[in-house]
């Protein structure tokens, strides 16, 4: 998948009502690899908490003895930050408002992680 | 030197009293059985497959404390185990507790997904159990699959469910303090507020962290089967429990 492609993949997240900003995260270095967001947005600070919590959430799973984690969802009052694993060390983000249609974003992120390489 | 310490068998001959100890216990035989399996052990204490098969040798007895404590031995050398997982199910099956039977299932089918004896065995559970209107929110059960935990990562109470132990919840409440420190500043640095909860999915699990207010958090794990609005509807349930239960000061 190349550039282009990834930015018509993120923009069609963006489409969806109520979603601030998409984003391909390196989870390695929490560096913005694509982004598409609202004018304004901070998606570099983003990519950053979400490398640190992916970090953790792996430290946790090891702990657990589970499988890494390939998906994180963090709901606040405000807000919503939802994560899920391409291929490594790639993710696919979104930062939304509580009024998002979380399931369909859900799927979307889903199908299109799929396809991250 | 290395003859004194004891280590995993490699070669065929190593393991053939695994075999000559099976067949015993297929025989009916079980106090050779389990001669030859305790045997095994003195030499190889650190193999999983040994301590099943003396859990399945007492289990045949009867004899279920020593089978139960033989099939926890086993999850200490292999977490996940597969049998040892389905031998502590069909313990809790034949004294009847049907939740305890059903975790331990799940918790085998997450990590063989595709044996049908597995889910065989899930279906005579289910079909079994008495018609649960509520889940089971045990606090003081490892095998649940909830932990409570302070904001220094100490575990308050709970488990992280069946076939773990003490270790693997001091180990959780450990590094997920961490983790929840970490999602309350991004919610917060991000503009979103105050994290109300975070979920995280993985291969054979889905986890559930919700903060309680100071000074404790609520883990609740389960398997990766469970679709996330049932996990949230068991997070709001077992966070009201956990409340209850801070409050009592137990």
């Amino acid at each position: 998948m190349n550039v282009p492609q990834w930015e018509t993949m993120l923009r069609e997240i963006t489409g969806i009502s109520g979603v601030r900003c998409a984003l391909i995260v390196s989870a390695d270095d929490g560096l913005v690899v694509a982004e598409a967001a609202m004018e304004g947005f901070e998606t570099t600070d983003v990519a950053a908490f979400t490398a640190s919590i992916i970090s953790r959430m792996q430290r946790t799973a090891g702990a657990m003895h589970i499988a890494p984690p390939n998906r994180m969802h963090l709901t606040a009052e405000a807000g919503t930050l939802l994560a899920v694993a391409g291929s490594d060390p790639l993710w696919l983000v979104a930062v939304a408002d509580p009024t998002a249609e979380q399931g369909r974003l859900r799927l979307l992120l889903g199908d299109l992680a799929g396809v991250l390489a | 030197m290395t003859d004194s310490i004891p280590v995993l068998p490699s070669t065929t001959q190593g393991l053939a009293f695994l075999d000559l100890g099976e067949r015993l216990r297929q025989r009916g035989q079980f106090e050779a059985a389990a001669t030859v399996a305790l045997a095994g052990l003195v030499r190889y204490p650190a193999l999983a497959d040994a301590h099943d098969l003396l859990a399945r040798i007492r289990a045949d007895q009867g004899q279920d404390a020593p089978a139960i404590a033989a099939w926890r031995a086993t999850l200490e050398c292999e977490a996940g185990h597969v049998g040892a997982l389905k031998g502590l199910a069909f313990i809790a099956f034949r004294s009847q507790d049907f939740v305890t039977a059903e975790q331990y299932l799940e918790s085998a089918a997450a990590q063989a997904p595709h044996d049908p004896t597995i889910l065989a065995a899930l279906d005579r559970v289910r079909a079994a159990a008495p018609v649960r209107t509520t889940e089971s929110y045990r606090l003081d059960d490892f095998a649940s699959g909830l932990l409570l935990f302070d904001a220094q990562g100490m575990r308050l109470t709970g488990g992280i469910g069946p076939g773990t132990g003490e270790r693997e919840a001091d180990a959780t409440a450990a590094e997920a303090s961490g983790l929840t420190r970490e999602a309350d500043r991004a919610a917060r640095f991000l503009g979103l507020g105050a994290w109300q909860q975070l979920i995280l999915e993985s291969a054979n699990a889905r986890v559930a962290l919700v903060p309680l207010g100071s000074p404790a958090t609520l883990l609740i794990r389960r398997p990766a089967t469970t679709p996330p609005g049932r996990l949230l509807a068991a997070s709001a349930r077992a966070a009201e429990v956990s409340r209850a239960w801070l409050e009592r000061g137990e």
